[in-house]
């Protein structure tokens, strides 16, 4: 047999042809009596439903958490959660915190200082020293 | 959902002043699920689960009923995230999820399903690879095949997509779970006991001629006949990926099933050129440029370094008559002629026309394009 194959796996580039958001799910936490949810309370009757409605992909968990800060906990289709506080925040901050969630990757937050980060090789190769004009003193 | 609190002075404060609360339910919102109403593809001959058997108690049910998949938030996010045509009902969702392990009626489970989109992801894969990398040796073929839409793949995809499995299947489990009995922690997953089964055609030709649509590993579905009682996460993925590819090409159409398979597995990232695990490419050099009536491949040095040093580097090129066919760079005079020959044989394996129809494309008439033949090879070098 002249040529053997080896197994591979091929890598996903999510956005490339199909994008799937990355937040599956958003568990809403409320407390029926304590004021630190008054602007979660007004946030899920005012602002959730537009917000589930534009973001189908998303499953919204509600339920109440009594005596606790309200919450809304993110989780990714990579398997980890992210929770915010929202205590004391107007509806509107809530819902910016819950753009985040939708937004975000799951990944831990992580520096970036490459501009581009990609699969394939550069097309202009790696630099040789053997190639080119020589040097000459 | 049982609310988990700890019982402090302020905890009972806050019970004797409370106002009595609603029941903590999850909350649907009902619009999500509007204008869902079941559409069978034209030939469906199955029937949702009739009223009188949903009268039992749902643990009794082997899957969870289909009327529940129109309250699944689960699933109906699911159908959002793939981006899915309304044309495919929840209800069809629903059941690709279903392994036959978890049901084995098959008016409910994914079996059918499976079996249609398994062909249909073969030939989608199979006619894009041969008609972009005609020159491609088979076993490379079959693996990078594999690469796209081999079980390994296709579980990685679906983890992708964000299903999860569930626990343990049954009729009172969340629709939009992934349900299949699965093989229990420390079993081994074959027979010990079990007579080897002979293989007399190992190559790949043979196998080829005897019909088997992946001689390295059966990409098909596993026989029907076959009842198994627990299978592996892999299989069960495998399984709901091409029942969901057979879901769509029912109920959207071709075009339709055609798109799905570009934007979830052909724009998925894979290496051709880390496939080749060559023997001897400077044989196989020679023979190739013998078959096609090039000049004998001569390897020549084209630059060096430190020859004498602890890391010298030679950089090779393979040439054929004035033609440079192949360079590489080596650390030893023997080392760059091969990695030349290997890079020259891969840059003969990997050629592309820069343009194809794919006889799915065109069949049918739909899209107006015209048959244009593509390039076909003569196949590999036989050294």
């Amino acid at each position: 047999m002249p040529l053997k194959a080896l197994e591979a796996v091929s890598k996903g580039q999510n956005g490339v042809g199909a994008f799937i958001l990355q937040c599956k799910r958003i568990d809403v936490h409320y407390c029926d009596w304590a004021g630190s949810s008054k602007g979660m309370n007004t946030f899920i009757t005012t602002h959730l439903p537009t917000f589930a409605r534009l973001n189908p992909s998303i499953e919204l968990h509600i339920s109440p958490r009594p005596t606790r800060h309200p919450l809304l906990r993110g989780h990714y289709i990579n398997g980890r959660q992210k929770a915010v506080c929202v205590k004391n925040l107007a509806p509107g901050q809530i819902l910016e915190k819950a753009e985040l969630l939708k937004a975000g990757s799951g990944e831990k937050n992580q520096r970036i200082n490459k501009p581009v980060a990609s699969l394939n090789g550069s097309v202009r190769g790696v630099w040789s020293p053997f190639h080119g004009s020589r040097y000459r003193l | 959902m049982r609310v988990r609190t700890s019982l402090s002075a302020l905890t009972f404060q806050a019970m004797a002043t409370m106002p009595a609360m609603r029941a903590p339910a999850t909350m649907v919102l009902a619009f999500q699920f509007a204008g869902w109403l079941y559409q069978p593809p034209a030939g469906d001959q199955t029937s949702p689960r009739s009223n009188e058997q949903i009268t039992r108690p749902l643990e009794e049910l082997p899957s969870p009923p289909v009327s529940s998949s129109l309250s699944a938030p689960r699933l109906a996010a699911l159908h959002a995230r793939l981006t899915l045509s309304p044309r495919l009902p929840l209800q069809t969702l629903h059941r690709t999820l279903i392994h036959p392990t978890a049901d084995p009626d098959p008016r409910f489970n994914n079996a059918s399903l499976a079996l249609l989109g398994g062909e249909l992801l073969g030939y989608h894969t199979a006619e894009h690879l041969i008609c972009h990398y005609p020159r491609l040796p088979m076993s490379v073929f079959f693996a990078a095949q594999d690469a796209y839409i081999g079980p390994r793949a296709l579980s990685v995809i679906t983890r992708e997509w964000g299903v999860d499995k569930a626990a343990e299947p049954g009729g009172e489990v969340a629709p939009g779970l992934l349900q299949f009995r699965a093989i229990p922690a420390g079993a081994p997953l074959t027979d010990p006991d079990a007579p080897k089964e002979k293989i007399w055609n190992r190559g790949v030709s043979s196998r080829i001629a005897s019909d088997d649509s992946n001689p390295r590993r059966s990409i098909r579905t596993e026989d029907p006949s076959e009842n198994k009682d627990e299978v592996s996460y892999e299989q069960a993925c495998t399984s709901f990926v091409r029942a969901l590819v057979g879901a769509v090409h029912l109920h959207c159409g071709r075009n339709a099933s055609l798109a799905f398979h570009r934007d979830h597995f052909l724009s998925r990232h894979l290496d051709f050129a880390k496939l080749f695990d060559f023997d001897d490419p400077a044989r196989d050099l020679s023979r190739l440029c013998a078959r096609e009536g090039f000049e004998p491949p001569i390897a020549r040095l084209i630059s060096e370094t430190g020859r004498l040093s602890r890391h010298p580097v030679f950089v090779v090129g393979v040439y054929s008559g004035r033609d440079k066919l192949g360079e590489a760079a080596g650390a030893s005079l023997n080392e760059g002629r091969v990695r030349a020959a290997a890079q020259a044989l891969k840059a003969w394996y990997l050629y592309s026309p820069p343009e194809v129809t794919k006889p799915s494309s065109v069949e049918g008439g739909e899209t107006g394009k015209k048959w244009i033949p593509n390039y076909v090879d003569c196949g590999e070098v036989v050294a």
